[in-house]
């Protein structure tokens, strides 16, 4: 039923490119345990702008975010394992449980 | 099978199949290799379905075994309904070589089919458009179906009972909920979409024992048999959550709507996992 979100942020992909903005995807291609989103979740890294989607909120997304400028700067797609599984019992707001990959690859024309 | 396209799309290629699909009302598959073969990885076929419901893959990998375990993850990725399924799968080149690639499907906005214009009707499309359904309400009485009364629906249509759908098509992601105000109407709707075409996959007729009961054996002395769409109805409609008011039954409706679309199974996560057994060795009285 989210296809409505895909749907919307496919759409953000294609004018951002026309727009020649230089952007980063990231999708979560596998999840482990407790994950705040799910396979499929999406993120559109555009430096400087808002984030469009999420691949998490806290939960590792800086890690993410970190990676994008750097594929956007080198061109080379990444995979971002993030372990959510340390300090579980810690009191950080961020703390979730899991581990996921998160595939990471710059858009152009 | 594959188009002229004998290599692979890009990224923003498969950005545009992906918006044309889904504005077209068609599901449509993506397959990204993210490991493996350096010249791959990050490119994308993508799987489309005709309206026969035909699959062909376009854009292609360079390799025959490539793009048939491409285009059978694909397929199954399309067939399948529960999200949880996607993720990353192995393929094997004729030369032996693997690659990791991710495989997602997208589906067109799902319809939500309101038959009946009442009371349950109301929260059904406020609701059921909050979820993310393209909500569509008809009804016969002209004061009934309007847009005051559903400022969310996508469409209110005025219909004739005596061939509800005639202008309402049904596709793969129909959802079709029968609250009209009498029997004989949901019992007429339905005859219609046991006839129909296109079997939506969600169907459901609210009513008490008595009215389904009566409903169905008039179905089945016309010839509607227990093996086919009519054993699939669900009636009466709903998940048992004890719901009386109008928008605790379109809740208990839309739940099950979810129910069928994910894959759950309706009980309580807390009687599922048993987390809590653990810490209580007597469980508390409820």
């Amino acid at each position: 039923m989210n296809s409505h979100n895909d749907y919307d942020l496919y759409k953000a992909i294609s004018e951002k490119v026309r727009e020649g903005r230089k952007i980063a995807l990231a999708t979560i291609v596998s999840a482990k345990g407790s994950v705040p989103r799910g396979v499929g979740a999406k993120m559109l890294v555009d430096p400087g702008e808002n984030l469009v989607g999420t691949v998490g909120g806290g939960c590792g997304e800086g890690e993410v975010i970190e990676a994008a400028h750097e594929v956007i700067r080198t061109g080379e797609p990444q995979m971002v394992r993030v372990d959510l599984t340390e300090d579980l019992l810690s009191l950080s707001p961020a703390v979730c449980g899991g581990t996921m990959e998160v595939f990471v690859e710059a858009i152009t024309e | 099978m594959t188009e002229a396209t004998q290599r692979p799309l890009t990224a923003i290629e498969a950005t545009a199949e992906v918006l044309e699909a889904l504005q077209a009302r068609q599901p449509i598959a993506v397959v990204v290799p993210v490991s493996g073969a350096k010249e791959l990885v990050g490119k994308r076929v993508v799987i489309r379905q005709a309206k026969g419901g035909a699959k062909r893959l376009v854009g292609s990998f360079g390799d025959s075994d490539l793009d048939a375990g491409a285009l059978a993850l694909g397929t199954k990725r399309i067939e399948g309904r529960r999200a949880s399924r996607e993720g990353v799968h192995e393929l094997e080149s004729s030369s032996g070589a693997t690659i990791e690639v991710y495989v997602e499907a997208h589906h067109p906005h799902p319809d939500l089919v309101i038959v009946g214009a009442g009371h349950i009707a109301q929260p059904l499309c406020s609701i059921g458009s909050a979820m993310g359904f393209r909500v569509i309400v008809v009804d016969d009485r002209p004061e009934f179906a309007t847009e005051e009364r559903f400022p969310e629906a996508d469409r209110v249509v005025r219909v004739d009972f005596r061939d509800p759908f005639a202008d309402i098509p049904m596709h793969s992601t129909s959802h079709v909920v029968l609250v009209t105000r009498g029997h004989k109407y949901d019992y007429e709707c339905l005859r219609h979409l046991l006839q129909g075409e296109v079997e939506p996959p969600y169907v459901g007729m609210i009513g008490s024992r008595r009215r389904v009961r009566a409903a169905f054996s008039q179905l089945q002395n016309e010839g509607f048999g227990e093996r086919d769409r009519l054993s699939r109805v669900r009636a009466p409609i709903g998940l048992d959550i004890g719901a009386e008011t109008p928008v605790e039954i379109a809740v208990a409706v839309l739940a099950e709507i979810i129910l069928q679309w994910r894959g759950g199974t309706g009980a309580p996560l807390m009687d599922q996992e048993r987390i809590l057994d653990r810490f209580f060795k007597e469980p508390e009285p409820r």
